[in-house]
């Protein structure tokens, strides 16, 4: 029984499509519950995805990603929050 | 420079090697902000190592290269043997807190994963004294145990000692033409717990004229930084997926003196791209954390490897044997054709072992975790071709089990197998193309990928 998942915005449905995309997974976009983990049991991403998904945010967005950045793990615990972030941001 | 090259023939290594090969001003270390010497990085060592508990063994989960080493450090100048873990499971951890019960962990921060007791790790350098010489450690002494993921997806510990860790920097420092009137400054971007990380990034110094990184190196603007902070001529150590990022962003280094790549295989338009676009030269080491670092080779310019001196190879019935002084002799699980004993070409991995992410697992190991799981009835992983390449390939695996959704496998799988591993698709059958004999043919299993879309 699925259970209900938080609404997506513009945003985030924006990039639950590059996620879905540059990550190749097996799901449809709209059902990553933006407020879920990415990384972790859920969705199973390791670090080499990690290092994929900060490059297509990089062209997609003109948003480096850094580790030293205290944000680091705030930042990608979740859809909303990846979200969040690119908005501040982004440069394109 | 103190005895660090060329005075000791790895042939017939001496019985007591000093711990840091280096003088006491010449820098091991540096981090975006501090510059670590050799006598800093040795008082530091002996402060740690008068407060370290008693103990034979020592989880050492540091994250930060500097207190990786120093906390190895220490635990060598203690006689107590280091077990390092890239990054482990939840699994991992407690079947090494079974296994090592009067062991401690040595970390950062409190671990609330491991039953062990954890030490805080500290770089106290005022605290020691770092001045006189290093003191020499057998080389026969047992300085680490590293693991590696067994059939069973258990750790299985591989044994280095103090005396072939010692050779092998040597070796490698010679390899790569590093001089000690111009000291390399190392960039890694590989944890230092792994047998490629602590041989080229976090031991080198020690008897090498290198300094090494310690900081956030993931990322390209963070390898940016970090080869910003260190001086010419710079290395970076890394692995092909890195590279593979670093190609495809737009970050402009610093001039590189050289790249090393390991942990997979490196294409030749990858290393051909990379050495035009950075002026530089690419290579490739070949390793098996059994034996350490093996062979080396230039990627566009050979397509054998050439094993570091001192080591030798071997075909025996059904793989290769390899020789290395002061390491007992290992086989390589890789195929391996043999030009002669110290040439070699890579054919390929075996059937059962895959390898992503500079980790490896076999696919009946992976199989046996997915069977283990309550209301799975058969199951099978299988791995595409280009796993070790291709930065988005994934294993699928496809499942028996009438009473369990896709999530809940998913769920139990990730508490037993390491992230690399997970498969990215999970597809549930009424029954597997098992034959007669209740196999699985290669043939049927091929059809599945073709039936369920697998690139």
């Amino acid at each position: 029984m699925p259970t209900a998942i938080d609404h997506q915005t513009a945003e985030e449905a924006e990039l639950a499509r590059l996620l879905v995309e540059t990550l190749h997974l097996d799901i449809p976009p709209e059902s990553i519950d933006p407020v879920m983990p990415l990384f972790g049991d859920e969705l199973g991403l390791d670090s080499i995805d990690a290092l994929e998904l900060a490059l297509a945010i990089s062209r997609a967005y003109g948003v480096e990603i850094k580790s030293d950045d205290a944000r680091n793990k705030e930042i990608f615990a979740s859809l909303r929050s990846l979200a969040g972030y690119i908005a501040e941001h982004r440069t394109r | 420079m103190s005895a660090a090259c060329g005075s000791s023939s790895p042939f017939s290594p001496p019985d007591r090697l000093p711990l840091l090969g280096r003088a006491p001003e010449d820098e091991l270390y540096r981090t975006l902000s501090v510059r670590i010497t050799a006598g800093q990085f040795l008082a530091a060592a002996r402060a740690l190592a008068a407060r370290l508990p008693p103990a034979p063994y020592v989880v050492n989960l540091c994250h930060n290269r500097l207190y990786v080493a120093v906390g190895f450090a220490a635990a060598l100048l203690r006689g107590q043997v280091s077990i390092l873990a890239g990054d482990p499971t939840e699994q991992w951890l407690k079947a090494l807190a079974r296994r090592y019960p009067q062991a401690y962990v040595l970390a950062e921060a409190p671990d609330l994963r491991v039953a062990l007791p954890v030490h805080i790790v500290g770089f106290e350098p005022e605290r020691g004294q770092g001045d006189d010489a290093p003191p020499l450690l057998a080389a026969d002494q047992l300085a680490a145990l590293v693991l590696t993921s067994g059939s069973t997806g258990e750790p299985v510990p591989h044994a280095k000692h103090w005396g072939s860790l010692v050779a092998r920097t040597l070796t490698a420092a010679e390899r790569f033409q590093f001089e000690s009137d111009a000291p390399a400054g190392i960039v890694g971007t590989v944890p230092s717990q792994h047998m490629y990380g602590l041989e080229s990034t976090l031991l080198l110094p020690w008897h090498a004229p290198a300094a090494s990184f310690c900081g956030d190196a993931f990322y390209p603007s963070d390898i940016l930084a970090a080869l910003q902070t260190m001086q010419e001529p710079r290395w970076l150590v890394t692995t092909p997926f890195q590279l593979r990022a670093l190609l495809a962003s737009e970050v402009s280094l610093p001039p590189l003196a050289g790249i090393i790549s390991a942990t997979a295989p490196l294409s030749a338009d990858q290393a051909e791209a990379a050495e035009r676009r950075w002026q530089t030269k690419v290579f490739e080491i070949f390793g098996a954390t059994e034996v350490g670092a093996i062979a080396t080779r230039r990627t566009t310019a050979e397509e054998e490897w050439q094993t570091y001196s001192g080591i030798t190879l071997a075909a025996e019935e059904g793989g290769v044997r390899v020789f290395a002084e002061g390491t007992p002799p290992g086989r390589l699980a890789d195929a391996i054709a043999l030009v002669d004993s110290t040439r070699f070409r890579l054919l390929g991995r075996r059937e059962d072992l895959i390898k992503r992410a500079g980790k490896r697992a076999s696919l009946a190991g992976l199989t046996q975790a997915l069977m283990e799981i309550e209301g799975v009835e058969d199951g099978i992983f299988v791995a595409p071709e280009n796993l070790d390449s291709e930065p988005t390939a994934r294993l699928t695996a496809y499942v028996v089990a009438p009473t369990r959704s896709v999530a809940e496998i998913r769920a139990a799988l990730s508490q037993k197998i390491e992230p690399a591993f997970l498969p990215r698709r999970i597809i549930k059958l009424e029954r597997l193309p098992r034959n007669a004999t209740g196999k699985l043919p290669r043939q049927a299993l091929r059809a599945l990928s073709a039936r369920f879309g697998d690139p």
